[in-house]
C-alpha cells in the first residue's frame, strides 16, 4: 500500500492527478461529474505521530465546533458570504468619490418649510407631508462630517446584499428650535437628501439614484447610491441623514414625553383646552436613533476588537435569520440588531472573545430561545443613572424592549412582540436541532430556507391593508396614529396579531404576520403610500391536539370574567351546560367532518376580525385548504374521505376479531394483519361501502359479472389482507404443496364465514374475497416458513443453504414487510392526524403527473413519513396543504444522489446506525437503487424503491415537483390575483409521442379526475353498507389497468407508456428513443419491428404504423381514438 | 434467396421469408411474420420434428394458437401449435398443467412452433408471402380483443370451490402417500451401516448431530470468535494503553479526512450558497 496518491492529496496540489484533486479542480467544469467515495488514508499517514500543531487543531474542533465537518461546512459557507478583499478595494474608491461630491454641493437660499418650489421637478420629497402645513424654515448647507457606519466597516456585512451606511451630518444652522416638533425635523431631514438626491442624480459615477424607507419605516427615508457598470449590483451606498450630536436635549424624546400636536394632526387652528397630549414614543424614538449613530458604531468596533469570532458568528446569525425571512422589513430582526445583541451577551460575559463564530451562534440562539424580550427588555445602559428612563418606561411604550448604550433608544422599537416571539420560537427549535445529532445541523440551520408558506400550517393573506383604517377607527388608535405618522398598517397590525393571538390562544401555538415592506423607488417618482406595502400575510402554526376542537370553553356564567368573555367573541357565545353541571360561557363552531374542523381556526380568524377590527370577510383570503377538493369526491360537505377511512378500518377490526374466533378450521388464525393502503390511511380515495344492481350487471349462478352492453361498473377496490396461520408439524415443507394447502384454506375459510356469520365470499386460489358492510377484503393466507422454503438451496456439499428467490422476496415483501409498514404507518397516523391526508395529496399528485405507476405508493408513503418524522427546520406538518407543500420541496431539493433518505420508523434507528447506513451507501452507491430510502427493517437495500423509479423517471418527478412547487408558491402567495390552483395537477402533455384517449364510459373511476366530469353515468351500484346475501359484486376489474397491463407486456421495449389511474382519460405514449435507432436483425428483438433495407443492409425498424393500430385492436371499445403526433418522431 | 420477393411485407433477412399480417380487413397496416423451417440438430427437439416445423417470429399478442393453427391450415393439415415467449423455451413445457396452479400466460409479441403432418406444407406456407395479408379476425372466427376479451377473462377466473377442493385433495393424497414412501424408506435406513460401514445420521436418531445448514454453521464460528474474544485481556500492558491512544486520533484523522472529501464534494456542486 503505497501512500503517495493519498500524501498529493494531502498537499492539495499534487501533480499527480489524484481522485480528490479532480474533484476539487472540477468545480467549475464537471461538478456532478464525480460520485462519492471512501476516503483512504493509508496506514502510515494515519498513524504517524501527532504535530503538537495538529493535536491542537483537533482539540479546538473538538472543543469549538460540534465536529470536524461542522467546522468545515461553516468554514466554507463564511467564504461565500464575506466579501472579498478586491471587491473591498473597489467600494473603498468608490466611498472616496462619493466623499469629495458631497461636500462640493452647494448651499441653498432659506425658505419656507412647506415652499419646495427651490427643489427640480426631477426631485420628489421622499416623505409623506400629512398634514402639508408646518411651520419652520429650510436652506441646505453642505454635510458637517461624512463619516461610514455600520457593518462595512465592522466586517461584518455579508453577501449576495452589500451594504454600507454613511451617516451624513447636518449643519446645526439648519436647525432651530423646536424642531423636534410635529415632524419638522423628518421634513428637514427628507429635503435635505432630496437636494443631494438633486446633484448627485447628475453625476455619471452612480448606476443609479434611489429613494428608500430604511427598514421600510416611512418616517426615516434614505437616498440608495450604486456604481455605474456592472458593479451596480456589487454594492448599495446609503446615505442616512442625521442631526449634530447635542442638538436636541435628550430629556425631551424620554417615551413618556409628546413631540407631536393633537391639533396640529388632525389640522385643527386652535388646541382642545383641558386635554393632555398623549405620548409619542414611536416618533420620539425615530429622532433618537439619528442623533446615537456614531456612537452605536463605537461601540460596536469596542465589542469586535480582538474578537475574530464575533464576525463570524454574526455573519452566521444575519444567514440564519435570513433565511427565517426575518431581517428585512418594518420592526424586523436586523443585522444590526443582532450585532448589538451579541455586544450585550459580551458585556453580560454571557460571550467571551475566545469563542469560535459557531459558539457565538449557539450562545446567541440559546438567549434568545430563553429570554422573553416583551416581558423583561434589556439595556446596554452600563450605569443606572436615574434620570433616564426606566425599562418600565419602555415596556409601557414599545411591545419590545432593547435598549441602547445611551439609555435612551430603544432598538426594537418597531418589532411586534409577535415578530419576537417568532424569533423566540426559531431559535428554541434551531436549539433542539443543533443537540439533535441526527440531522445534520447545518444544512437545516443555515442553508434552508423558511418561507412563511412552507413554515405555518395555514396561510391566510389581508388582500387590501387600506381596510386597517377602518381598523384603527374601530379600536380609537388615534394617538398611536399620530405617534406613527399615519402609518395605519404599523398601528393597526400588533392589535390584529395581539386579538388573534388571544382568539386562537388554545389551538395555535404561533400566530406570525409577515413584515410591511416598501421597494425603493426612484428619485423622480412620488413616495409610495402605506397601503403601498401589498398584502399582509398571517402565519398559524398549530397544536395538533387542540386545533380541531369544536369547543371553546370559557369561564362559568356567574364568574365576573364571563362578560369579557362574551364581549370577546360577541353573538357567538351562549350560555351553555357542561357535563360536570356547570354552566358556561361557550362557543361552539360548526364542523362536522375532519376537514371541516380543519378550518374551524378560518372561522374564528373570520369571525373575530369582522367583529373586532371592521376587515370585511371578502378582504380575507385564507389558504388554509385550497387543495383539498382534490382528494375529495363528490360533494364539499362530505370532506375529504376522513371518516370513510375510519369506517373501512372499524370494518376491517371486526372482521379480523371474526377470524381470530373461528370454529372449526383445523389451524388458528394467528395474526390478521392488512396491508392495503386504506388501511394506513394513504388510499387516495378511500372505499366507499357499495351495494351492486343486479339489473346493470349479466348474472352468473351466484355472482355477478360486468355487461359488455353498459358502461364498465364502479370500480370496486379488493382490500388485502393477510391472515396468518398458525405453524405446525402438519405443514408440508415442498412448495407445491404449501400452494395446495393454502388454496385449501381460502375454500375453507370462505365456506365458514358463509357459515358462521353470513358473509358473502368468493374463494380463488391465491385469496378468498369477502363482502362485508359494503366493502370487499380480500383474504390472504400466509404460513410463516413458507419465504424460507422458497429459499432453501441444497450444495453439491449437502448443505442447506438459503438464497433469495424472486419468488420468496416478493412473498416476503407481501407477507413480512408490507404488513409491518402498514402498522407503523398507521401508528404514524395516530401521532400525526394529517398523515394520510397528506401522503393522499402526494399521491393524487404524482398520478395526475401520470407516475402512479413509475413510483410504488409505499415509497411516497415513506417520503411522506419523512416529513412528519424529521421536520427539522420545520414543525411536523398540521394541515395537508403544508405537508403537501414540503413534499413537493423534498423531492425538489433532496441529493437522492449522494445522500440516502433516512426514515427513522418507530425511533428503531441510533445515531450509530445511521452512520453506518450513509457509510454503506457511500462504499456500494453504484449498485444501489437511485432513489435510496432506509428505514429500521430494510437498513441497506432500500426494497420499495428497488425496481420504480428508474434515474430518468426521478429526473422528471423532480424537475415536475420543482416547477409545480414554484407554480403553487406563486399562486398561494399572490391573492389579488385569481388562479386556479389545481393547475399543479394538470399534467403537460406536449412532451408525449401518442395520446391515447379512452372512452369515458369504460373508466370506471372517472370521477376521481382533477376536473370532475359534468355529467357522470349510472355504474350501477347505489351506496349500502348493509346488504346481506347478495350475488356476489364485480370486483377488482378495472378495464383501463388490463388495457395497459397488455400494451405494456406487448411494447415494453419500444414505448412508455402513462396513465392517470384515478379517472384519466389519456394515455399518454413515449416512445423509447433507443428502439428507433435501426438494428441489425435478431430473432430475439424482432417484437413489432419490420425488416427494410437501409443502405444495401437489413435492418429492423419498429412497425409503427401497424403498431399504433394495435392500440385500437387492443382496446376494443375502450379506446375513443388514437392521436399521433407524427411530427415529433423520426424512423 | 434472402429477400423476399416483393410482396405485402417487405424485407426478410436470409432463410426467412416475410409474411404480412392483419388483424381484420378494417387495418391497413399489417405487421409481418418472419417464418422458416425449423432447424435442429437431430433428435434435440422431438416436439418439434425437423422438416414438418414451421418456426414464426414475430407473433402479434391477439393472435393465439387457435388463430395461427387456423390461418396455415390451407397450407396442409395443421398437427400442432406450440407459442413461447423466445426461440427454444418451448422444450420443457411438456409437464403435466394444472388447471389452477403454475398458470403462465404468454403476453406481448411471441414465437410460434407450427408442426405440419406433412413437410410440403412448410413450403406452402413460405408461398403464402406472395398473396394478399393475412387475416387473425375473420367474421366465421372472430378473435375477441378489449372490453369483451377482458369481460371473458374476467368470467374465466372465478373458480369453481369444487373442482378446486377435488383438485386439491388428490394432490395431496398424492404428496401424503409420496411423504410416507420416503419416511418409511428412511426408518428402513436409520441406524444401518451402508456397505462401507458408514452410518447416516439424520433429524430423526437418537442423536441429532448439527443441522447441515449454513446458519448453523455460521453460528458456531461466531460463537468460536467470541469465546477467544472474552479470554483476552484489553488493558494489562503499558503499549496496549499506548494502542488506543494511537487508534483513537487514527480514527480522528480517518473522519477529518472523510469530512475534508465530503466537503470538497459539496462544494464542487455549489452547496453552500445559503440563497
Amino acid at each position: 500500500m503505497a501512500g503517495s496518491p493519498e500524501a498529493a492529496e494531502e498537499a492539495e496540489q499534487g501533480p499527480e492527478p489524484s481522485a480528490g484533486g479532480t474533484v476539487r479542480r472540477g468545480k467549475r467544469a464537471a461538478p456532478r461529474a464525480a460520485a462519492p467515495q471512501a476516503a483512504k488514508l493509508s496506514r502510515a499517514e494515519l498513524y504517524k505521530p501527532p504535530t503538537s500543531e495538529e493535536l491542537n487543531q483537533l482539540k479546538e474542533t473538538e472543543d469549538l465546533f460540534h465536529s470536524s465537518l461542522l467546522r468545515l461546512q461553516i468554514e466554507e459557507l463564511l467564504k461565500e458570504v464575506t466579501l472579498k478583499e478586491t471587491k473591498k478595494k473597489k467600494i473603498d474608491a468608490f466611498l472616496h468619490e462619493i466623499n469629495s461630491l458631497l461636500s462640493a454641493i452647494p448651499e441653498t437660499p432659506e425658505t419656507e418649510l412647506t415652499d419646495q418650489a427651490w427643489l427640480s421637478k426631477d426631485v420628489k420629497v421622499p416623505f409623506l407631508q400629512v398634514p402639508f402645513n408646518v411651520k419652520g424654515r429650510f436652506h441646505f448647507v453642505p454635510p458637517a462630517e461624512l463619516k461610514v457606519v455600520g457593518s462595512y466597516l465592522l466586517g461584518t456585512c455579508i453577501r449576495p446584499e452589500i451594504n454600507v451606511d454613511i451617516a451624513v451630518t447636518m449643519p446645526r444652522e439648519i436647525f432651530q428650535d423646536k424642531d423636534n416638533l410635529n415632524q419638522r425635523y423628518h421634513r428637514k431631514r427628507a429635503l435635505y437628501l432630496s437636494h443631494i438626491a438633486q446633484h448627485l442624480s447628475k453625476e455619471k459615477l452612480f448606476g443609479s439614484v434611489k429613494f428608500a424607507y430604511m427598514n421600510s419605516n416611512h418616517l426615516k427615508p434614505i437616498l440608495l447610491l450604486r456604481p455605474q457598470g456592472k458593479d451596480e449590483k456589487m454594492v448599495t451606498v446609503r446615505l442616512h441623514a442625521c442631526p449634530d450630536s447635542g442638538l436636541f436635549k435628550p430629556s425631551r424624546f424620554y417615551p413618556s414625553k409628546n413631540n407631536i400636536r393633537t391639533a396640529w394632526f388632525m389640522e385643527q387652528s386652535t388646541p382642545k383646552e383641558g386635554t393632555t397630549e398623549p405620548p409619542t414614543p414611536h416618533y420620539n424614538n425615530s429622532i433618537l436613533c439619528d442623533t446615537v449613530m456614531l456612537s452605536h458604531l463605537h461601540f460596536l468596533s469596542n465589542a469586535a476588537t480582538d474578537f475574530p469570532g464575533m464576525k463570524d458568528g454574526l455573519a452566521l446569525l444575519k444567514v440564519w435569520l435570513n433565511q427565517r425571512q426575518l431581517s428585512k422589513g418594518l420592526g424586523c430582526f436586523s443585522g444590526f440588531l443582532v450585532s448589538m445583541l451579541v455586544a450585550y451577551l459580551l458585556m453580560k460575559r454571557k460571550i467571551v472573545k475566545m469563542m469560535s463564530g459557531y459558539q457565538v451562534l449557539r450562545s446567541t440562539l440559546q438567549f434568545l430561545a430563553t429570554t422573553d424580550l416583551s416581558v423583561t427588555g434589556i439595556s446596554l445602559a452600563k450605569d443606572a443613572d436615574p434620570s433616564l428612563p426606566a425599562l418600565d418606561d419602555f415596556h409601557q411604550a414599545f411591545e419590545v424592549v432593547f435598549v441602547d448604550p445611551s439609555g435612551l433608544v430603544n432598538l426594537c422599537a418597531d418589532m411586534t412582540a409577535s415578530k419576537y416571539h417568532q424569533v423566540q420560537f426559531e431559535a428554541k427549535r434551531s436549539m433542539e436541532i443543533l443537540d439533535d445529532r441526527m440531522v445534520d445541523g447545518f444544512q437545516v440551520l443555515l442553508m434552508t430556507p423558511k418561507p412563511m408558506l412552507k413554515t405555518f400550517d395555514h396561510v391566510f393573506h389581508l388582500k387590501h391593508v387600506s381596510k386597517l383604517q377602518g381598523t384603527c377607527k374601530k379600536m380609537q388608535l388615534l394617538n398611536e396614529l399620530m405617534d406613527r405618522g399615519g402609518n395605519y398598517v404599523a398601528v393597526a397590525l400588533p392589535f390584529v396579531v395581539s386579538l388573534l393571538a388571544r382568539g386562537l390562544s388554545r389551538r395555535a401555538q404561533l400566530v406570525a404576520h409577515s413584515l410591511p415592506q416598501i421597494p425603493e423607488w426612484p428619485i423622480d417618482a412620488e413616495p409610495p403610500k402605506h397601503k403601498d406595502v401589498g398584502p399582509v400575510t398571517f402565519g398559524l402554526l398549530f397544536v395538533p391536539e387542540f386545533a380541531a376542537s369544536t369547543l371553546e370553553k370559557g369561564p362559568q356564567a356567574d364568574h365576573p370574567e364571563a362578560l369579557e368573555f362574551r364581549t370577546f367573541w360577541g353573538e357567538k357565545s351562549e350560555l351553555r351546560r357542561f357535563q360536570d353541571g356547570s354552566i358556561c360561557e361557550a362557543v361552539v363552531w360548526e364542523a362536522s367532518t375532519v376537514y371541516q374542523k380543519r378550518l374551524i381556526s378560518e372561522q374564528i380568524v373570520r369571525h373575530l376580525l369582522k367583529l373586532h377590527a371592521d376587515i370585511p370577510e371578502s378582504s380575507i383570503c385564507y389558504a388554509g385548504a385550497l387543495l383539498d377538493s382534490v382528494i375529495s369526491t363528490g360533494k364539499e360537505e362530505q370532506g375529504t374521505g376522513e371518516e370513510a377511512m375510519v369506517s373501512v378500518v372499524c370494518s376491517y377490526d371486526d372482521l379480523s376479531r371474526k377470524l381470530w374466533s373461528l370454529k372449526e378450521l383445523p389451524l388458528t388464525v394467528t395474526a390478521v394483519q392488512g396491508v392495503h393502503p386504506a388501511l394506513r390511511y394513504t388510499d387516495v380515495f378511500p372505499p366507499i361501502p357499495m351495494k351492486p344492481i343486479y339489473s346493470f350487471h349479466t348474472k352468473s349462478k351466484h355472482l355477478l359479472l360486468p355487461s359488455e352492453e353498459k358502461p364498465c361498473p364502479a370500480y370496486i377496490t379488493p382490500l388485502k389482507i393477510i391472515c396468518h396461520m398458525e405453524g405446525s408439524g402438519q405443514w408440508p415443507q415442498d412448495k407445491g404443496a404449501i400452494k395446495r394447502i393454502k388454496a385449501a384454506f381460502h375454500l375453507q375459510l370462505a365456506e365458514l364465514l358463509q357459515q358462521q356469520h353470513q358473509l358473502v365470499c368468493r374463494p380463488a386460489v391465491t385469496y378468498t374475497d369477502v363482502y362485508k358492510d359494503g366493502y370487499v377484503f380480500r383474504l390472504q393466507v400466509a404460513y410463516h416458513r413458507e419465504p424460507l422454503i422458497l429459499k432453501e438451496v441444497v450444495t453439491p456439499e449437502g448443505m442447506l443453504k438459503y438464497q433469495d428467490t424472486e419468488e420468496s422476496q416478493q412473498l416476503e415483501l407481501e407477507t413480512l414487510h408490507l404488513p409491518y409498514l402498514t402498522s407503523s404507518l398507521h401508528g404514524l397516523q395516530q401521532q400525526h392526524p394529517v398523515f394520510g391526508s397528506t401522503s393522499r395529496l402526494a399521491k393524487r399528485w404524482i398520478s395526475a403527473q401520470l407516475l402512479s405507476d413509475s413510483i410504488s405508493e409505499e415509497c411516497v408513503d415513506l417520503l411522506v413519513a419523512f416529513l412528519f418524522l424529521h421536520p427539522a427546520p420545520f414543525t411536523p406538518p398540521s394541515s395537508p396543504q403544508v405537508g403537501f407543500l414540503r413534499f413537493l420541496n423534498l423531492l425538489a431539493t433532496f441529493d437522492w444522489k449522494n445522500n440516502p433518505l433516512i426514515v427513522n420508523l418507530n425511533t428503531g434507528l441510533t445515531d450509530s446506525d445511521c452512520t453506518e447506513i450513509k457509510n454503506k451507501f457511500v462504499a456500494a452507491r453504484s449498485r444501489l437503487p437511485v432513489m435510496f430510502l432506509a428505514t429500521p427493517k430494510d437498513q441497506c437495500s432500500s426494497m420499495w424503491t428497488r425496481e420504480r423509479p428508474s434515474a430518468q423517471i426521478l429526473q422528471r418527478l423532480v424537475l415536475l415537483a420543482s416547477e409545480s412547487l414554484r407554480a403553487l408558491e406563486e399562486q398561494l402567495m399572490d391573492p389579488l390575483s385569481e388562479q386556479d390552483v389545481k393547475m399543479v395537477f394538470r399534467p403537460p402533455l406536449d412532451i408525449y409521442d401518442v395520446l391515447i384517449h379512452l372512452n369515458p364510459n369504460q373508466i370506471p373511476r372517472h370521477l376521481e379526475s382533477v376536473d370532475r366530469p359534468a355529467k357522470s353515468v349510472s355504474r350501477g351500484v347505489v351506496k349500502n353498507s348493509s346488504a346481506m346475501n347478495i350475488l356476489f359484486p364485480v370486483v377488482d376489474y378495472d378495464p383501463v389497468q388490463l388495457y395497459l397491463q397488455e400494451l405494456r407486456d406487448a411494447f415494453d421495449d419500444l414505448a412508455l407508456f402513462f396513465y392517470d389511474k384515478h379517472g384519466g382519460e389519456v394515455i399518454a405514449v413515449l416512445w423509447k428513443p433507443s428502439s428507433f435507432q435501426p438494428q441489425p436483425f435478431k430473432v430475439s428483438n424482432m417484437k413489432g419491428r419490420k425488416v427494410t433495407t437501409l443502405n444495401n443492409e437489413l435492418v429492423c425498424i419498429p412497425n409503427v404504423e401497424a403498431i399504433l393500430e394495435d392500440f385500437e385492436i387492443l382496446g376494443e371499445g375502450l379506446v375513443k381514438n388514437v392521436e399521433a403526433r407524427m411530427e415529433k418522431w423520426t424512423i | 434467396m434472402a429477400a423476399a420477393t416483393g410482396s405485402a411485407a417487405g424485407a426478410a433477412p436470409a432463410g426467412y421469408t416475410a409474411l404480412a399480417v392483419k388483424f381484420a380487413k378494417r387495418q391497413c397496416s399489417p405487421h409481418c411474420l418472419l417464418v422458416k423451417e425449423h432447424q435442429v440438430r437431430e433428435g434435440a427437439d422431438a416436439a418439434h420434428p425437423p422438416h414438418r416445423t414451421l418456426f414464426v417470429l414475430n407473433v402479434p399478442p391477439y393472435c393465439g394458437p387457435d388463430s395461427l393453427s387456423r390461418l396455415f391450415s390451407r397450407c396442409g393439415h395443421v398437427q400442432s401449435v406450440d407459442i413461447c415467449d423466445k426461440r427454444g423455451s418451448g422444450e420443457k413445457k411438456d409437464k403435466l398443467m394444472s388447471k389452477f396452479f403454475d398458470q403462465k400466460t404468454l403476453k406481448g409479441f411471441q414465437v410460434a412452433y407450427v408442426v405440419f403432418k406433412k413437410p410440403a406444407a412448410v413450403q406452402a406456407a413460405k408461398a403464402l408471402s406472395q398473396e394478399g395479408p393475412l387475416l387473425i379476425s375473420t367474421e366465421s372466427h372472430p378473435v375477441k380483443t378489449g372490453i369483451s376479451k377482458w369481460i371473458t377473462s374476467y368470467e374465466a377466473s372465478i373458480v369453481d370451490p369444487k373442482e378446486l377442493k377435488a383438485e386439491v385433495d388428490a394432490y395431496m393424497q398424492d404428496y401424503d402417500k409420496k411423504m410416507a414412501e420416503e419416511e418409511a424408506k428412511a426408518a428402513k435406513e436409520e441406524g444401518v451401516p451402508d456397505e462401507e460401514g458408514w452410518v447416516k445420521v439424520t433429524r430423526k436418531g437418537r442423536k441429532p448431530g448439527l443441522p447441515r445448514t449454513e446458519a448453523a454453521n455460521l453460528r458456531v464460528l461466531e460463537k468460536e470468535k467470541q469465546k477467544r474474544a472474552r479470554k483476552e485481556l484489553l488493558n494489562f500492558y503499558a503499549w496496549q494503553h499506548r494502542e488506543v491512544k494511537r487508534e483513537h486520533i487514527a480514527q480522528l484523522r480517518k473522519k477529518f479526512e472523510e469530512d475534508k472529501q465530503r466537503i470538497a464534494l459539496m462544494r464542487a456542486e455549489r452547496k453552500f450558497r445559503p440563497y
